[in-house]
């Protein structure tokens, strides 16, 4: 490790070195001496007031960084109500509420991942193709560079050119590929259109090195699921986990069952979780929210049981800040991701691992 | 697959004019169905079971106004969904007709309720199962009596009573057919036993202690939410779900959903905290379904202005159409599972 690449994490969090100077190396884990640094006053706002790294692999490799955070505004690719291209931002917005330290893992996140933001993937309006292009693109500079990827969305087709990218990258091996939402997504196309946001494992399973063995659903309930996005996982022979049987066997045993499959055989899985997994109440932002739900405390404990499994890819979708209410959505969304990567951190340091 | 049927709407669309967005139909209905006039031989001719009539009347209430809004929020939270059920494996495609909304006139009280009578009845004649969408729960007044008079006095009918309040108040400021009336002037019909009534969710402290006494005075069995809790909701709703049923001709459910924890159902126009899950209430949705028959349907003091991101709404219409699936379960009225959407296609991938 070259000072070169201490310096960059010596200044974390980098907005603040302005003329009321940082005071010291590990402050954005304790409470303020002199200033807030970046608690609440963001500067530029970075996800978990991480230091901007560009996209590239090689500046990512240069920087060490082990997990790229990847905004991603694209809301296009939907059947449902627009919004998806705030949620990046709320998301973003959100962190700067907290601190990257967390207590029930005793980590900091940002130093432990060195964590970066590489800001958000441009995409084409009117364009759904060359949009995913560029999520592909992006996403394979982020793994060409030795990160894992935590994608914000953006609407559900995400997952689309996402698993593509993790699929090439991975291409002399296997990979899983999971979803986690209150509809099947399964769509072979909507009105002809095959890469829209309900057809994410209609894709996967496409893909050549993923197979339905280790394909898994959890979260479906409601009448937002035609037939044959259920023909899907029939036809495939691939788990689903319906809300119904997360309410009798309990959302711990349940995830644990979903990332055995993904994991099975496979060096790299595409986790897709989309905030309509949540219910309403607790997850109101989001584009097409459904009653009958996974509770705010089972949706961290699907993400601390996530955390003990890992995975290459975690996009978080189609997180809509307008419908959103006294920002419980997008602090519910930044939960989703800080308790994955606690749970991950802890689990790595008990195995003595390094990310 | 039978050819003279259409399974197109099982699946996702396959594209062409008019098939393209789901959420954008042409005629807003409740859950994209057929418009037919609120007249029985034109209902009866439909072959539908349910018909869906909207009640924009809330010059019942006593609290917030915004129930009028409700009809119009519930048809368009149904446009988010289809008619198939993979829970349940059955279609609801063609099982409803929507007769828009009932004319409400505005400051004549008896007119409207007048018009909501003859609505209810109507379709009863017709021998479908109305299911109306107010307006404040006053509308349930006019609605039930349209029950008992269709059915007679020979026959016997049973109520249901979702919501956090009892509703009991003989009369409220000298007024008898107010909302929070409703349950005192339901269970003086002659053909409704006190023994065939059940409340529950009720909780909090806007139920006044003649409330309580009438409730006493009558024999109405009412199951508070603390009750719900401490005996388990499925037993506790079970139980008052037999009672309603047991040795009745007819069943009326009716639904405020305040019976449901504000957090679940913001959009209502007298939240309550303390109230049921979403989940807890899909289970209770079931259990309704899975007794075979029902006569009315209503939801009221939905308050659209309220409501937080299509939370109630939404809930509504999952709770309405999840009672109508497994109702159509419980008659055994799975739908072939082998269809597939590649069948409705011919060879060159377009539409068959």
């Amino acid at each position: 490790m070259t000072m070169k690449q201490e310096s960059v994490w010596r200044v974390v969090p980098h907005q603040h070195r302005g003329p009321a100077e940082h005071t010291g190396a590990e402050d954005h884990v304790r409470s303020p001496r002199k200033h807030n640094g970046s608690f609440k006053s963001r500067g530029l706002a970075t996800f978990m007031g991480a230091p901007y790294c560009p996209p590239d692999r090689d500046e990512i490799r240069k920087m060490g960084a082990k997990i790229c955070f990847l905004g991603c505004p694209w809301d296009q690719g939907q059947i449902v109500r627009a919004g998806t291209s705030q949620g990046t931002s709320g998301l973003r917005e959100a962190t700067t509420q907290y601190f990257p330290y967390m207590f029930e893992y005793d980590v900091d996140l940002l130093t432990f991942f060195r964590v970066v933001d590489c800001g958000d993937i441009p995409n084409v309006p009117g364009n759904n193709e060359k949009s995913h292009e560029l999520i592909d693109q992006y996403i394979t500079e982020c793994l060409e560079g030795g990160a894992k990827v935590i994608m914000s969305g953006g609407d559900h087709s995400l997952p689309i050119p996402g698993s593509r990218a993790l699929s090439r990258y991975m291409a002399k091996g296997r990979i899983g590929y999971l979803h986690v939402d209150s509809h099947l997504d399964a769509g072979p196309d909507w009105a002809g259109n095959k890469i829209t946001n309900c057809s994410g494992p209609a894709r996967a399973i496409e893909l050549p090195n993923c197979s339905a063995r280790n394909m898994a659903h959890m979260g479906s309930r409601n009448s937002l699921n035609p037939k044959d996005w259920w023909d899907f996982y029939v036809d495939n022979d691939i788990r689903v986990i319906a809300m119904r049987e997360i309410v009798e066997r309990g959302i711990e045993v349940c995830t644990a069952e979903i990332f055995e499959i993904a994991w099975k055989g496979t060096d790299a899985v595409y986790f897709s979780w989309d905030t309509d997994s949540i219910d309403i109440s607790c997850m109101p932002g989001s584009t097409s929210p459904e009653c009958y739900g996974l509770k705010g405390r089972e949706a961290i404990a699907l993400a601390r049981v996530a955390g003990r499994y890992g995975c290459d890819v975690l996009d978080v979708v189609e997180l809509a800040p307008y419908f959103d209410v006294s920002h419980m959505s997008i602090k519910m969304a930044a939960n989703m991701i800080y308790h994955y990567l606690g749970s991950r951190a802890r689990t790595l340091i008990e195995q003595g691992k390094t990310p | 697959m039978n050819p003279a049927k259409s399974y197109a709407h099982l699946f996702s669309p396959l594209g062409g004019e008019g098939a393209d967005n789901y959420r954008a139909p042409n005629v807003l209905t409740f859950l994209r169905s057929s418009h037919v006039p609120l007249d029985a031989a034109a209902l009866k001719a439909s072959g539908a079971r349910y018909a869906f009539v909207g009640i924009p009347f809330d010059e019942g209430n006593v609290g917030k106004p915004g129930s009028e809004e409700g009809p119009r929020e519930f048809r368009l939270a149904s446009q988010e969904y289809f008619t198939y059920w993979f829970e349940y494996n059955v279609d609801l495609y063609g099982v409803a007709v929507d007769c828009g909304d009932a004319s409400m006139p505005k400051v004549s009280p008896e007119v409207a309720r007048e018009r909501i009578y003859r609505a209810v009845r109507e379709v009863l004649k017709a021998g479908l199962i109305p299911i109306i969408v107010g307006g404040d729960r006053s509308i349930s007044i006019a609605a039930t009596k349209a029950l008992s008079d269709h059915i007679g006095a020979g026959k016997k009918m049973g109520y249901l009573h979702f919501g956090a309040h009892l509703d009991l108040a003989d009369s409220w400021a000298g007024e008898k057919h107010l909302a929070p009336c409703a349950l005192a002037r339901i269970t003086e019909l002659p053909n409704l036993d006190a023994r065939n009534v059940a409340h529950i969710g009720a909780r909090n402290a806007m139920n006044p202690k003649d409330w309580i006494d009438l409730a006493k005075e009558r024999g109405i069995r009412f199951h508070p939410m603390f009750e719900l809790l401490q005996r388990g909701v499925y037993e506790v709703t079970a139980e008052a779900i037999d009672r309603v049923w047991q040795g009745t001709d007819a069943q009326y459910v009716s639904f405020n959903f305040n019976v449901m924890d504000a957090s679940d159902a913001p959009g209502v126009t007298s939240t309550e905290p303390g109230g049921l899950e979403s989940r807890e209430m899909m289970r209770i949705a079931e259990l309704i379904g899975q007794r075979k028959t029902l006569s009315v349907i209503d939801v009221s003091e939905l308050c659209p202005v309220f409501d937080v991101s299509g939370t109630a709404a939404r809930l509504a219409v999952c709770v309405v159409t999840r009672i109508m699936a497994a109702l159509a379960k419980e008659r055994g009225e799975e739908i072939d599972a082998s269809i597939r959407r590649a069948d409705l296609l011919s060879g060159d991938g377009k539409s068959a």
